[in-house]
């Protein structure tokens, strides 16, 4: 399991760079992570849909469905994509501090 | 230590059930000349003689020889004959399920013709009927087993996110009528989708319900099995892969269907074309296109018209190698191509010879390889770099996922994009 500092804190993440504890996960470690992925600064739409994401896991044990995310936030396909460019799953779960969804993802 | 040697035992039935007169043919064949080394991506990105793929045969064929040779039986050190323990189980899992894609490249250029992709092939199924596939990847397959796809998407889930794309589909052409079909009898297509496409990516699902709606196509999408996916045939577990493949059967005849369509999946082709006959040992009584060929033959009928300037920036195509080397579909995506983009351009090399993006042969699940697959990338990620192309079109999700990747990770700047989203933006309707 790789360790990766971010900024002189150290984190686990699996192979795929998805946290390997979801539990240690908090609002800073997103904003860390995020700019390890290039966004600089996590703005209210990009929490409005980590927010759903961690809601949906917590309830859930998994991702919501893109359709969930789009219908709360009111943002459009499109704009999830930009606000993420890793996408839903390795841009907006990996912030969100979500174990990688299985499938082709 | 009887559950030890149970194991074992399963993991030599696969070697020695003394049926598969091909196994050992090819087992015996290959004389470990080393060509194939360059035709992998393994050891052309890390130059270790362990991961040529020859060397994955060796592993697979010193078991043999341990277990079913005289002089194996007798004098193992003699013919470097190896004991099926620990030691070789994990060398055998990180050769054969994290240094191998499955692509098949090494059989094309092996001047004796050894199918070193089914030697690798069995000797994961050696493991995986011992239980040895690592966890990222059985997961999968269980979520497919136990839900009837491999994200565990609900019904209730699913049905709403087809409704959604539905309005979109409607909004897009301009027709409250146009739909997509569910649980529909009797119609002549019964289209089927990867769950990433529900889950995370629907443009898809919404781009071909356009050329189905443009094409005037009788069609229906399964809300029960339309996971077009069979990740047993990445563990290679022949119960659940025929597990998996049965209820696609079984869907197509619930709904008499007369055609079933495959989305834009490399190994969901192969998978439900090529090899679900064997596993379920069924003939199909229905046809079986991929929908890349699909719309093919919808241009070439003029059942769809497309915009021939309607692409404009420069694009390339990815070839999945289950699709094109394993699948023998290698045209009719050009064919695509050339009826909706002003600038196509080959990646060299390209079509049977094309190199693996790196995400093949369940890599993409595997979590515990991550590092290795993304180095391995670097060639794609040339290929698509010396191309100059501004749009990668690949006819797979599984591809495009892990192009999405090496997009971001090598700072390429392209767009990865389905021939069904190309074809949608180029329809004259």
């Amino acid at each position: 399991m790789p360790t990766i500092e971010i900024e002189g804190n150290k984190f686990e993440f699996d192979g795929d760079g998805f946290l390997t504890t979801p539990a240690i996960w908090n609002e800073e470690v997103a904003g860390l992570i995020a700019r390890y992925d290039g966004i600089e600064e996590l703005t209210d739409q990009h929490w409005a849909i980590i927010n759903i994401i961690r809601r949906n896991y917590e309830e859930k044990g998994m991702a919501p469905m893109i359709r969930h995310i789009c219908k709360e936030t009111g943002l459009k396909l499109r704009q999830i994509y930009e606000l993420f460019p890793l996408g839903p799953a390795r841009g907006a779960c990996r912030v969100a501090g979500l174990p990688k969804p299985d499938g082709c993802v | 230590m009887k559950e030890a040697n149970e194991k074992i035992r399963k993991g030599l039935e696969v070697l020695g059930s003394g049926e598969d007169s091909k196994l050992l043919s090819h087992l015996n064949a290959c004389v470990r000349c080393g060509l194939c080394a360059k035709s992998c991506i393994y050891y052309l990105s890390m130059k270790d003689e362990k991961l040529i793929p020859a060397s994955k045969v060796d592993i697979v064929a010193s078991v043999y020889r341990r277990y079913f040779t005289f002089t194996g039986r007798q004098l193992p050190g003699l013919v470097k004959a190896r004991d099926l323990d620990d030691k070789t189980v994990t060398e055998m899992v990180d050769l054969l399920f994290g240094s191998c894609t499955v692509c098949g490249r090494c059989v094309k250029h092996c001047s004796i013709g050894v199918d070193i992709e089914y030697v690798v092939r069995k000797g994961r199924e050696m493991l995986s009927v011992m239980g040895y596939v690592p966890s990222t990847l059985q997961s999968t397959v269980r979520s497919a087993l136990n839900t009837g796809n491999n994200m565990a998407i609900s019904h209730g889930d699913f049905v709403d996110t087809l409704e959604w794309m539905e309005e979109e589909l409607q909004d897009e052409v301009d027709d409250p009528e146009a739909r997509i079909p569910m649980d529909e009898k009797g119609k002549k297509v019964m289209y089927t989708l990867n769950p990433r496409e529900p889950k995370f990516f629907p443009i898809s699902i919404s781009a071909m319900a356009k050329v189905f709606y443009a094409a005037g196509e009788s069609w229906t999408l399964s809300t029960r099995m339309y996971d077009v996916t069979n990740y047993a045939y990445f563990s290679c577990h022949p119960d659940e892969a025929a597990v998996i493949s049965r209820r696609m059967y079984d869907e197509v005849n619930t709904l008499e269907a007369g055609m079933l369509v495959l989305a834009e999946c490399g190994h969901g082709v192969r998978s439900n074309r090529w090899e679900s006959p064997n596993y379920i040992k069924k003939q199909f009584g229905f046809e079986v296109l991929s929908s890349v060929e699909l719309m093919a033959k919808y241009i070439r009928e003029g059942r769809i018209r497309t915009d021939r300037g309607a692409l404009k920036e420069k694009v390339t195509l990815h070839d999945p190698c289950n699709l094109v080397r394993g699948g023998g579909i290698f045209k009719d995506q050009r064919y695509i191509l050339k009826q909706c983009a002003e600038d196509f351009v080959e990646m060299t090399p390209y079509g049977t010879d094309n190199f693996c993006c790196g995400g093949g042969g369940g890599q993409l699940a595997m979590s515990e390889y991550n590092e290795r697959r993304m180095r391995i990338a670097e060639i794609k990620a040339e290929q698509i770099r010396k191309s100059g192309a501004k749009v990668v079109a690949a006819p797979c999700h599984n591809c495009i996922d892990q192009l999405s990747q090496i997009n971001f990770t090598y700072k390429l700047n392209v767009k990865v994009k389905t021939l069904a989203e190309i074809v949608a933006d180029s329809l004259i309707i």
